[in-house]
């Protein structure tokens, strides 16, 4: 084989491997989230069983997202249990009335509009069908972010080519119409960017 | 192995090649442009529950009913509310932007004396040395507010002038009020009550008047209808999206609307097409057929076709005496369906006038549009929350920007019922701004406040028990408790809504045909004459992409 085809394949074989091996992991930045939180535990042994007790809707319909400090003190407004992120929760948050900073997975950019009520209520769609099983784990994900845009990598999707293996993975615009266009549901420009 | 030049040529090469078939370069495409929409300097809403607040435009006289999404203390969003009776929900392209206005790179936030930087005090100081020396002239752009109220009662005192600049809508009423003592202002069209509109190249699904009102009446009466109810006859000289979307569509010459109206009102005389009279257009249909650009038959059938679904009514977006006639002939002023007077109270405002003699200065607010430049030797003091491009003003004020100031919003100029809102003051204005009114109470302290005033008309409405406040349910006032609480339900979105007023016979005297005016020789065309003032960058986008203006080609169509 000549030196030069060699050369070239090297070349080649070099920017694959930084593209598609290097590049993934080098774009995002892990980050861990503020408290080992189990949703398992807290569905489990403390009878949340919907994912609404926490993550309700409002009156309003607006949607309460991550719960605030105070639904966390209903229960440990005292230490309830010797783990060390216990002891992060109440004195570190409890004691201070500082709420806890999570980096949350699913968050659009402030040009989104996303109503959960529409989503949930007249839609009747379950929480999974977005987020995945994630309100029954046993651990918290590494939180990772683009480092160029900022963005959660759940927002792009899990591959870097943005092939769906999954229905949740991926929360860009794209999917959003899909799931529109299969349920027959049409939004203009401005239902979503108002 | 020794490696050359030209091996890192070729790496190079086939390096190249490889990336393009990696993610690498158009991930870095997509992330890059989404890393430019999120610099440091681009204001970005914390992640915080989001407020809905009912509050009102405040960009135009109309008013519209907007629903306010808040985050921390920020607008994020604009919807329509389509429970407000008169806007029912639609909203223009720059108010459903307006949220964006407050962030306008070219927004005010310094006081400017003749280009140059300088200071609130050597302003009030300027002013009140101007209102010593006196007289002067307060020229407001939306009469009947609170504010307009405590601008009277200031010039009152120093001896002053005040005068408004009308919109449009308000100047094609003009006419009716020389005619027949009744102001203007106490006008408006009887639309929901009318079955045939002639639009002189009003805008009429354009946005004319309040945005949602017509285009409402026509979506529920005529949209898609071969023989619709509502007949919408739009002569306009290019086929604007009104003219597209009408019933029929007359293309006359530029120009020639009075021409047309004096022709369609001879036909109307001579075939006793109407059963009022009235004074005979000087113009012979041949002429009026040639310089309307239309045949002398089309002009019989157009005068035909207008009275055969009454009640008709014509209306223009200027002052046209022309038009104005052909109205009282078809019997539509002060009939249902017509021009209707929407109040008793009746009150007229001098019409302000580029040339202002004899005033030591000119205090201009915020609300007249940027193209009145007064041209006079006395010092301009020029109120504006952006700076839409006039150099013409000695002082540049910057005034408080979209719901940052506590406004009241009387009934809009086109409607046939009086309403009355209130839009609170939702975002805290920046420290450098200041409201006019507050600005004239630095000179005079005894000046009532606006929120006084606003204060004084709830009581009145309150004791007069009439009309109904229109919100999520409709409450007569007779029902609410108390004037505090009236007042409440206004600032927090709801619209009194008064009774609907029996149309007076309104008795025009029009002896003879009225002369023509300047503007009757200028095209009927409004988006040509409009000049946008300080756009947000949505409405920029909507503008163009709604078709609203229209390309140089469609114009010369």
């Amino acid at each position: 084989m000549a030196r030069s085809t060699l050369v070239l394949g090297l070349g080649l074989v070099t920017a694959l491997l930084a593209g598609w091996v290097a590049f993934p992991r080098v774009l995002y930045v892990g980050q861990t989230q503020p408290l080992d939180f189990h949703h398992k535990t807290h569905a489990e042994q403390s009878g949340f069983a919907e994912c609404a007790q926490c993550h309700a809707l409002r009156d309003d319909g607006t949607f309460g997202g991550t719960p605030s400090l105070d639904t966390c003190m209903s229960c440990h407004s005292e230490r309830i249990g010797t783990s060390h992120d216990e002891t992060i929760l109440v004195d570190n948050y409890v004691k201070t009335g500082k709420e806890v900073p999570w980096l949350v997975y699913a968050r659009q950019p402030a040009n989104v509009w996303f109503s959960h009520a529409i989503h949930v209520r007249r839609g009747r769609l379950a929480c999974s069908e977005c987020h995945s099983t994630y309100g029954e784990s046993d651990d918290v994900r590494i939180y990772e972010q683009n480092r160029i845009s900022g963005y959660s990598r759940d927002i792009w999707g899990h591959s870097i080519l943005r092939i769906r293996f999954r229905r949740h993975d991926g929360m860009k615009m794209s999917d959003c119409e899909d799931c529109h266009r299969q349920h027959h549901i049409q939004v203009g420009c401005l239902g979503c960017h108002q | 192995m020794r490696v050359t030049r030209r091996d890192l040529l070729i790496w190079s090469a086939g390096a190249t090649a490889g990336m393009m078939v990696t993610p690498v370069p158009w991930k870095l495409l997509g992330d890059i442009s989404i890393w430019t929409q999120n610099w440091p300097w681009i204001p970005q809403p914390t992640h915080r529950p989001i407020d809905v607040k009912e509050s009102f435009c405040t960009l135009c006289p109309n008013g519209c009913g907007m629903r306010v999404r808040m985050a921390s203390g920020w607008p994020v969003g604009v919807a329509g509310v389509r429970n407000h009776p008169i806007s029912r929900g639609a909203l223009c392209p720059l108010g459903f932007a307006a949220h964006q206005l407050i962030w306008h790179p070219q927004r005010l936030r310094r006081v400017r004396h003749h280009g140059g930087t300088s200071s609130w005090d050597e302003a009030r100081t300027a002013f009140a040395r101007s209102c010593i020396e006196g007289p002067i002239a307060i020229v407001d752009g939306y009469p009947g507010r609170a504010a307009s109220s405590l601008y009277e009662t200031f010039v009152q005192k120093q001896h002053g002038v005040y005068c408004v600049v009308l919109g449009p809508e308000s100047q094609a009423l003009a006419p009716y009020e020389v005619w027949s003592g009744v102001p203007a202002a106490t006008l408006g069209y009887d639309l929901e009550n009318a079955r045939t509109i002639v639009s002189f190249g009003a805008p009429m699904l354009d946005g004319w008047g309040t945005p949602g009102r017509f285009t409402g009446l026509w979506a529920e009466w005529a949209a898609g209808k071969a023989d619709p109810d509502l007949r919408l006859i739009q002569i306009e000289a290019s086929l604007s999206r009104s003219a597209a979307r009408a019933y029929q569509w007359v293309a006359i010459h530029p120009g020639g609307e009075a021409a047309l109206a004096a022709g369609i009102e001879r036909v109307l005389l001579e075939e006793h097409l109407v059963r009022a009279s009235g004074p005979v257009p000087p113009l012979a249909l041949a002429e009026s057929a040639e310089q309307s650009g239309i045949s002398t038959n089309a002009i019989r059938d157009l005068a035909r076709s207008i009275v055969t679904r009454p009640p008709a009514v014509a209306i223009t977006n200027e002052e046209n005496p022309a038009i104005a006639a052909l109205n009282v002939l078809l019997g539509a002023v002060g009939t249902r369906g017509g021009i209707v007077q929407k109040s008793k109270h009746p009150k007229s405002h001098l019409p302000a006038k580029p040339e202002l003699h004899n005033v030591r200065a000119v205090l201009i607010d915020p609300s007249v549009p940027w193209d009145f430049v007064p041209q006079t030797d006395a010092e301009v003091f020029r109120f504006a929350a952006w700076d839409g491009g006039s150099s013409q003003a000695d002082w540049l004020l910057p005034a408080p920007g979209f719901l940052e100031e506590l406004t009241d919003i009387p009934t809009a100029p086109t409607s046939a019922i009086e309403t009355y809102a209130i839009a609170a003051s939702l975002v805290k204005a920046p420290l450098e701004v200041r409201g006019t009114a507050e600005f004239l109470r630095h000179v005079d302290p005894h000046l009532i406040t606006v929120e006084d005033v606003i204060h004084t008309r709830c009581e009145d409405l309150f004791r007069a028990r009439a009309g109904t406040l229109c919100a999520q349910k409709t409450t007569p006032v007779a029902k609410v408790p108390s004037v505090e609480k009236l007042e409440e339900h206004l600032r927090n979105g709801a619209v009194w809504m008064g009774e609907p007023q029996h149309p007076g016979p309104l008795n025009c005297k029009l002896s003879e045909w009225p002369q023509a005016t300047r503007s009757e020789c200028s095209p009927c065309n409004p988006l040509a004459s409009w000049r946008a003032p300080v756009l947000p960058p949505l409405a920029s986008k909507l503008y163009q992409e709604s078709n609203l203006r229209e390309g140089r080609e469609r114009r010369d169509a």
